[in-house]
């Protein structure tokens, strides 16, 4: 029970992580970004070619990684989004297309074969009875502090606060003397700095590969579903909700299924509460 | 202070406007008025950058056609428009911190300033704006605008579906704005008595174009215009 209790935890503050900087595009940008592995793939693989192939110290293997990914959400933002501005399946089907050629640039680059990156801290505690590695438990206290400091951003700094009001009203926000697009261009950039710290973390819990995009893309779509748009907490609650959900499901009926009660969750809060558990009906 | 020349509005191929012409002086209040669907919106959208328009538009001799809203703000003009695109998750207070995103300097003052126009914005300013009545709303985003710190304020129709009460309170709140702190306003209305008890000049604005304008003596010597707005 202490194993699922503390697994759960750190699995589910890393999908919080991964979640968050997709939902805050979903909110702000109102842009499914289906790219947006592209910057856990970049993120993790950065961080290897940092860190392991050239033997960096980790911190600037993590740090490149992070503003790689923002550079590339900068980048995303101002050479597809913007000019397709307007007219949304333009802008999903052009970052899915991005996202198969990042897939397929990786794979010139560091080959197709799977890689394990060396664990951020090496070593094994015990949690409660639980057997926990350094490597995730500095993951999950990472991506907490992650969470905490874009929580305090968006609520405390007028920078944060011009975000939610773009995210509600852009005419509001336009007449208040906020640019949206550079709110925009902002989020962008936030949104892949946190994807590459997502898949620096992601890609240490499971391994790097061309592949590691596609799952981090279904949990956050997941997590942002079921816990609606526009809210940071309700996309750290539903994040422990599919955490624990998916770490029961392996311990207590068959890993198989892992994925499966989730998409389950998916149909049923679409068709129960299609704002989402914390999300507000568009006013 | 803004002189509109020659401005013509476009939402795609469909013209709102045709060579709209007007200007408004310093520490003047000028009214347009008009039927639903007369333009009014779209010209007070025009003068912020929100709609693509051609023409011209001066503030203080300084050519501000096509610029952004967000550098209209900064040149000093402020806008209330008319569905108040308020941030109906915030309270009322993150409202009015927004509309201090370019005026970052002079946020307590010009707070404070808001709260002695609406002190019911100072009880409720926990309050999320989805929960309030269009009156209180109204009043948010009168006092946002006026946190942008404004030498321009631009209102669209706002006493549109509020109780007379209401509508006295805030016609009260733009003559102090006028008279005390000596702010520009261009008030947009199709409540014709509103609208005189404020303005020194007004404009009538009919399918996109400036039909008339003048003080109320002389548009109401026009007969038809008499009986169209002032109740003749």
């Amino acid at each position: 029970m202490m194993q699922i209790i503390v697994q759960g935890l750190l699995l589910s503050g890393l999908y919080a992580l991964i979640a968050m900087g997709f939902m805050l595009i979903f909110s702000i940008g109102r842009t499914l970004n289906l790219a947006y592995g592209a910057y856990i793939m970049v993120g993790g693989y950065m961080y290897f070619w940092l860190s392991q192939q050239l033997g960096m110290p980790q911190v600037i293997g993590f740090l490149g990684a992070v503003s790689v990914g923002a550079l590339i959400g900068l980048l995303k933002h101002r050479l597809i989004v913007k000019p397709l501005k307007g007219d949304a399946v333009a802008v999903e089907i052009a970052t899915l297309i991005l996202a198969l050629i990042t897939q397929f640039a990786l794979v010139l680059i560091f080959g197709d074969a799977s890689k394990i990156l060396l664990p951020l801290i090496p070593g094994v505690v015990t949690v409660a009875g639980a057997q926990v590695t350094y490597n995730i438990l500095a993951a999950t206290v990472m991506s907490w502090i992650i969470i905490l400091a874009l929580y305090a951003f968006v609520r405390g700094t007028h920078t944060g606060r011009a975000m939610q009001a773009v995210s509600m009203d852009e005419k509001g926000a336009a007449i208040s003397g906020i640019d949206p697009d550079r709110i925009n261009m902002i989020t962008w950039g936030i949104s892949g700095a946190l994807g590459a710290a997502g898949g620096v973390f992601f890609a240490s819990y499971t391994q790097l590969s061309p592949q590691m995009w596609l799952a981090p893309v279904i949990i956050s779509v997941a997590i942002v579903i079921v816990g609606g748009i526009g809210s940071i907490i309700g996309t750290l609650i539903v994040a422990h909700i599919i955490g624990f959900l998916e770490i029961t499901v392996v311990a207590v009926l068959a890993p198989e299924l892992r994925g499966v009660l989730t998409m389950v969750l998916i149909i049923g809060v679409l068709i129960m509460r299609p704002q989402g558990l914390f999300g507000r009906e568009e006013h | 202070m803004i002189r509109v020349e020659n401005l013509s509005a476009f939402y795609g191929k469909a013209q709102a406007l045709r060579d709209v012409s007007l200007h408004v002086d310093e520490g003047e209040t000028i009214a347009i008025v008009g039927a639903n669907g007369a333009g009014k919106s779209t010209l007070l959208d025009s003068i912020m950058g929100l709609v693509r328009n051609t023409g011209s538009i001066t503030m203080d001799g300084q050519d501000i056609t096509g610029r952004k809203p967000a550098d209209m703000v900064r040149m000093g003009i402020g806008y209330a428009p008319e569905r108040f695109n308020l941030f109906p998750h915030m309270t009322v207070r993150d409202n009015l911190l927004v509309g201090a995103y370019t005026a970052r300097d002079e946020i307590e003052k010009n707070m404070a300033a808001v709260h002695r126009l609406f002190p019911r914005l100072a009880e409720r300013e926990g309050q999320e704006t989805s929960t309030q009545s269009g009156g209180e709303r109204q009043m948010v985003s009168l006092g946002r605008a006026l946190m942008t710190n404004p030498r321009v304020l631009l209102v669209d129709e706002p006493t549109i579906g509020l109780a007379p009460k209401v509508c006295v309170e805030i016609a009260e709140v733009l003559k102090r704005l006028s008279a005390e702190r000596g702010l520009t306003v261009i008030v947009t209305e199709q409540n014709t008595n509103f609208a005189l008890s404020l303005a020194s000049r007004l404009y009538v604005l009919e399918g996109g174009h400036v039909t008339a304008e003048g003080t109320a003596d002389e548009l109401s010597k026009d007969d038809q215009l008499a009986k169209s707005y002032f109740g003749a």
